[in-house]
């Protein structure tokens, strides 16, 4: 799996080119929102996690679908299977390197926000946190159905009508840790939500991991 | 052309149609017309005859579609995948009269057309869950590789309702909760029994139809392409 | 919540006339479909 995990970060780094141009979309949907909300300052502040994890959540069908646009161009993806290795080992390899990439684009996208809508806050530690296990929980699934959308026609509608109702208990508790993180916490139901979102996680690496062979063989 | 219709294997299906929509009617004009009126919200109450069975069979269906995938992955024999299909498609048929019904409701007793209520916003989700796997269906054309990926899809959004449900629920608790009456009185037990049975036969009844439809068409697509005299006698 | 919610027929009825339309529609669509399996 080291072998897998590192096989696609030299990927990743290859195609950074890919990463800043992923960003730029997070960033202008972040702008798009506020113009669709208008420069109410006080509104702007109020859901600002709400369109950071939406600007995220949009971003992360392009670099999904992108980390299997390797394997699709080479036909790849039918050779790794003859290589004797887990397939279990290939899924885990690209779901973090996928999380990795989706966290530090979240990550990167925070000053934005900051920005945007006024959305400062002290608790940097907690809030990259909230960003890392969020990103866990898009890559999970998302790395998943990106290998099944990958070989078919149709890709790029079909990864999002999957994917999104699917992470929804996902982003409803990304969401709210942020904003709690944001706008403060006076009930200190901050922990619950993480606890929600870990748990997310945890079954959906899981689940993904042992379907993710069924989903690659012939 | 054979134009044999009904033979004798949709004779079960159609009996269950038939009873179920009998059953239907008499249930519903009960609830309608004979039960008593609900102390609080008036009439408008009675539309729980028709939401609540069709939420408990609704329910059903999704855990027998559950149930046909981990069936189909265990053993690959494709009918598990043909009623994969049929009960993925009638429980997105009765999600969406779920969130009909639940507006209908929901507008003359909250004001809006849609109050956030956990259960039906669950039932929204996985929806679109479902119109997502019926999406990929469409789009595979190996009928192995496309019954392998629905499974697989189906069990990822099955797993995924308890979790939605929870956190739509911990989500709007924040806010006012307006919640669906729960306790019902024993006058109100009849017909809502006569009709969650009702619309069970009525749901096996379209499972079974529908099956059949999908296995006809899988065997269509494993079978070798026959060969036809053309119409000068030679073979296509 | 106070008073009690009066009228609302119309919702009732749509309700269930929906809910009976798409019953009566999806279940002959089938019955049709079903009847076109050519042995």
């Amino acid at each position: 799996m080291i072998a897998a995990l590192r096989k696609e970060l030299l990927l990743q780094w290859r195609s950074r080119a890919q990463f800043l141009a992923v960003f730029v979309f997070g960033a202008s949907s972040l702008l798009l929102f506020s113009f669709g909300i208008g420069p109410n300052a006080e509104v702007l502040r109020q859901f600002s996690a709400g369109f950071l994890w939406l600007g995220l959540l949009l971003s992360s069908t392009l670099t999904l679908a992108e980390s299997f646009h390797d394997e699709m161009e080479n036909r790849a993806l039918e050779g790794l299977l003859l290589l004797p290795s887990d397939p279990r080992a290939l899924y885990y390899g690209k779901a973090i390197a996928n999380w990795l990439q989706l966290t530090l684009l979240g990550s990167a996208l925070i000053p934005v926000m900051v920005v945007l809508y006024d959305a400062g806050t002290d608790r940097i530690v907690a809030l990259l946190g909230i960003v890392a296990l969020g990103a866990a929980g898009l890559s999970a699934p998302g790395t998943l159905y990106a290998a099944m959308t990958a070989q078919v026609r149709g890709k790029q509608t079909l990864l999002p009508l999957l994917l999104f109702p699917l992470i929804v208990p996902a982003l409803l508790a990304s969401v709210k840790a942020t904003s709690l993180v944001i706008l403060g916490d006076p009930m200190d139901s901050l922990r619950a939500w993480v606890v929600l979102l870990a748990s997310f996680d945890a079954i959906y690496w899981a689940l993904c991991g042992l379907l993710y062979g069924r989903v690659i063989e012939d | 052309m054979d134009t044999a219709v009904h033979s004798r294997s949709t004779r079960t299906p159609l009996i269950f149609l038939g009873l179920g929509a009998l059953l239907f009617v008499f249930g519903s004009w009960w609830g309608l017309f004979i039960a008593p009126a609900e102390q609080y919200m008036g009439d408008v109450q009675r539309i729980m005859y028709v939401h609540v069975p069709t939420a408990w069979n609704w329910m059903l269906g999704v855990i027998f579609a559950f149930i046909c995938a981990i069936a189909y992955l265990i053993n690959g024999k494709p009918k598990w995948d043909a009623r994969m299909e049929a009960s993925v498609e009638v429980a997105s048929l009765f999600a969406l009269l779920l969130c009909i019904q639940g507006s209908v409701w929901a507008k003359p007793t909250w004001g809006v057309w849609w109050d956030w209520d956990p259960r039906l916003t669950s039932v929204a989700v996985l929806l679109f869950a479902f119109l997502g796997i019926i999406a990929l269906r469409n789009f595979v054309e190996d009928p192995v590789k496309r019954a392998v990926w629905s499974s697989v899809a189906t069990i990822i959004a099955s797993v995924d309702l308890p979790i939605v449900y929870f956190s739509v629920k911990w989500w709007n608790s924040l806010h006012q909760q307006q919640s669906t009456p729960q306790t019902v009185s024993s006058a109100f037990h009849l017909p809502l029994r006569i009709n969650a049975l009702a619309v069970l036969f009525l749901m096996t009844g379209f499972i079974m139809l529908r099956t059949r439809v999908a296995a006809a068409r899988l065997s269509e697509e494993m079978a070798p392409p026959p060969m036809v005299p053309g119409p000068a006698g030679e073979l296509a | 919540m106070t008073g009690v919610v009066t009228g609302g027929w119309g919702y009732v009825i749509a309700a269930y006339a929906i809910t009976s339309l798409a019953f009566l529609i999806y279940g002959v669509g089938l019955i049709r479909r079903a009847g076109q399996i050519s042995r």
